[in-house]
């Protein structure tokens, strides 16, 4: 993803002479071929998250589309008021990229976890929230916002789905329904995609006919594609890699009020803070981000 | 101090813009809303600004060849409300307007609603890195356009204050001049050792002027204008919190109090004089 992310400024740089790339020492020597091809508009700026936004805010203003990244707590959590006063309540448009979202580096503890940022950024009005998990979204999905006028973040994994998604489906706001099915509705975000998907087998063996939707775009969601779904299988679990707060359940929650008789279940991360160090799949395993346990909640919904 | 203020009696002592600070008890009296003492604080700095030294054209307040000023200290903003009248951004109804529930102008500035505000402002610690990047901006599109920021001592405690210092001699952006209003409030709190070597540190030019002196202001402009070097310029402008009305001078109770009708008209007696 981080090459991609590389590959797609050098690739838009080239043709937009407005397109400004500010980093927190973050992705610094992958952005070099930007740097390089696109002079005086690449900038390091320094540790300075905060500052880093409002900077990213006043280009705006003066009429370029920058793109700020670095670390999901930083950009996000200790940034959250420049965000929202300086981007948010002005009405300017910019897009942020995060790497380092949930538990991605997994051994570095709490201040380097950030499982609630989507939460936080679908607060503030008007903002778009894009969280592709396959390069050629990321790509695609840039180009389609980055001059929108409004502030879009994209929460890039460290993990992909590694489902084949054809590109004329990868439209922004625009769900994607994966695999058709009739008994049971999965929503999975991120590269929990995969971990759905890999649970199919099982399903299929114990006679459950299940649908997965993969929406990438978070915010503006895709209620309409979710609350199709279940009007036909009334079941639905949602999984992904952030707080129960805020995240996509909300939404499906939101897509599925009033459809009579609907069983709803998450896999998500609890009220609690993250402890563990570790790998990645091992915070997948200890909440439960498995394919074993995706087969079984649906064999709950089931019952 | 002593040796500043000596630095500064080579100007002509003179009280200037009663008559707009007179316009700022009036709105803020009216209202039962508004910060006095600091928008007396900065309304000769921003009305020298205005006067001689910024570009803008009132009637298309997003000409391209205009420069930039962002009053980072958002809570000073009556004073910025009738300079922005005083050069036809905005009409005397509106001032007459300030605080109401549809009004265009509340306690802190709008961009989103005042033609000739380039930023909304009111948490501290804002506006400096706004300004960078809208002078990062003029500078990638190879414009010259100016931008000053204006600052409080006391918001000069924010972190990202200086996280911007930093950023802005680094990015050599000496399109950008910083004002920051010397009043000794956050001498109140936390002070400043030494601020303008603070800044010096950071790698500026630094002038320290008399923010009350439209003269001692404009020789401060002056060099920031024929600046040849790549460094930002600040201006340490020495002011006097409540400056033009003897009882709400310095750090007293007035900082967020409304006049009373005698308090009123003490105020306009001291004004008219």
């Amino acid at each position: 993803m981080r090459k991609t992310f590389s590959d797609t400024m050098l690739e838009v740089g080239q043709t937009d002479p407005k397109l400004v790339v500010l980093v927190g020492d973050i992705g610094h020597f992958a952005l070099q071929p930007f740097a390089k091809a696109c002079p005086g508009r690449y900038y390091n700026i320094g540790i300075c998250e905060p500052t880093i936004v409002s900077i990213a805010a006043g280009l705006a203003h003066a009429g370029m589309y920058p793109v700020a990244h670095t670390i999901a707590p930083f950009i996000v959590e200790r940034s959250f008021e420049q965000i929202k006063l300086d981007f948010g309540y002005q009405g300017l448009g910019g897009t942020l990229i995060s790497v380092g979202s949930a538990f991605d580096y997994s051994g570095l503890g709490c201040s380097h976890h950030c499982y609630d940022d989507i939460a936080l950024l679908k607060s503030i009005p008007g903002t778009q929230i894009v969280y592709p998990a396959m390069p050629k979204e990321l790509n695609l999905l840039f180009k389609e916002t980055y001059t929108n006028g409004s502030l879009t973040y994209f929460r890039l994994p460290a993990n992909k789905h590694d489902v084949d998604i054809p590109d004329n489906q990868i439209r922004f706001g625009k769900a994607i329904r994966v695999k058709p099915g009739k008994d049971v509705t999965i929503v999975a975000a991120g590269p929990q995609l995969k971990t759905a998907m890999e649970s199919l087998p099982a399903l299929k063996a114990a006679g459950i006919d299940v649908e997965v939707i993969y929406p990438h775009t978070i915010k503006p969601f895709d209620y309409a594609l979710i609350t199709k779904s279940v009007n036909k299988t009334r079941k639905c679990l949602v999984v992904e890699e952030h707080t129960k707060f805020g995240g996509v359940g909300d939404e499906v929650m939101r897509a599925v009020q009033g459809i009579k008789d609907t069983k709803i279940a998450f896999i998500n991360i609890p009220d609690c803070f993250i402890h563990g160090y570790g790998q990645y799949h091992e915070h997948c395993e200890s909440l439960g981000l498995t394919k074993e346990n995706v087969a079984n909640e649906v064999k709950k919904l089931c019952i | 101090m002593a040796d500043r203020e000596d630095a500064f009696s080579r100007f002509e002592e003179i009280t200037i813009n009663s008559d707009l600070r007179k316009k700022i008890v009036d709105m803020i009296t009216s209202a039962g809303e508004g910060h006095i003492p600091s928008s007396f604080s900065i309304v000769d700095i921003i009305t020298t600004l205005y006067e001689y030294y910024l570009k803008f054209d009132s009637q298309n307040p997003n000409w391209e060849e205009r420069d930039y000023f962002i009053l980072s200290k958002g809570h000073g903003c009556a004073a910025f409300y009738v300079v922005l009248a005083k050069h036809g951004f905005i009409s005397q109804k509106d001032l007459d307007e300030y605080g109401r529930f549809n009004s265009i102008l509340g306690g802190h500035p709008d961009r989103t609603k005042v033609p000739g505000v380039e930023a909304s402002t009111g948490s501290l610690g804002h506006g400096l890195p706004y300004a960078v990047g809208i002078a990062l901006g003029q500078k990638i599109q190879g414009k010259h356009n100016k931008v000053y920021v204006l600052v409080g001592d006391g918001e000069c405690h924010e972190g990202t204050v200086w996280e911007s210092a930093l950023v802005a001699q680094n990015l050599r952006l000496a399109n950008l001049c910083c004002i920051v209003d010397f009043n000794g409030s956050a001498a109140q709190i936390l002070s400043h050792p030494n601020i303008a070597k603070q800044w010096e540190a950071f790698g500026w030019n630094v002038l320290e002027t008399d923010g009350h002196n439209e003269d001692a202001l404009k020789e401060a402009f002056a060099c920031f204008s024929s600046n040849n070097n790549s460094k930002p310029t600040v201006i340490i402008a020495h002011t006097v919190k409540g400056k033009g009305v003897s009882f709400m001078e310095t750090h007293g109770p007035w900082h967020h109090k409304i006049p009373n009708q005698e308090e009123y008209q003490a105020v306009m007696r001291e004004l008219n004089q």
